[in-house]
């Protein structure tokens, strides 16, 4: 495990914020689906998407990639297989 | 409005346990909105995570009353 990737609180910071954006997107998913007029509803939507792509970005350039098979850029050398692992944060 | 109602059920006198007087169950918010009417306030990200709504009005905060009933038995 490079000293890089060790979790400090920006690590929890930049988590927790995402996990946070994630909560309104499944509420605005739900709400959408019962709601699909709502222009303001979609433009909060994008906008938190959007919010979240930003918030993704800086945690996988500090601490590398979220997610694997594409559809996270890595860092070299290859750091998928890196401490910690989700269930060790 | 209180989310908590209660009703006391028969008590049959040949009930081998100590009957319970007062029942309580819980009415969530969600029952009594048929569509959910758009432009609602809403609560910030870090607030709904916690609450576990995006809405306020759609908030239960379903308390324990398991605790209750413990504290008092202690």
């Amino acid at each position: 495990m490079s000293a890089a990737s060790k979790p400090d609180e920006t690590y929890y910071r930049l988590l927790t914020e995402l996990q946070q954006l994630d909560f309104v997107l499944v509420e605005l998913t739900l709400y959408l689906d019962t709601h699909p007029h709502d222009m303001q509803a979609v433009q909060q939507f994008n906008q938190t998407a959007q919010r979240r792509w930003q918030v993704a970005q800086a945690f996988e350039s500090r601490y590398g990639p979220l997610l694997q098979f594409g559809h996270s850029f890595s860092r070299y050398p290859w750091d998928w297989s890196n401490a910690p692992w989700p269930w060790q944060v | 409005m209180n989310q908590i109602r209660t009703w006391h059920p028969f008590v049959g006198p040949f009930d081998p346990c100590p009957p319970v007087t007062c029942k309580a169950y819980l009415v969530p918010p969600n029952l009594f909105i048929p569509f959910q009417p758009p432009n609602w306030p809403q609560f910030p990200p870090a607030e709904a995570l916690k609450h576990g709504t995006l809405w306020p009005a759609l908030y239960s905060p379903y308390e324990s009353r398991m605790l209750e009933g413990r504290a008092e038995g202690q």
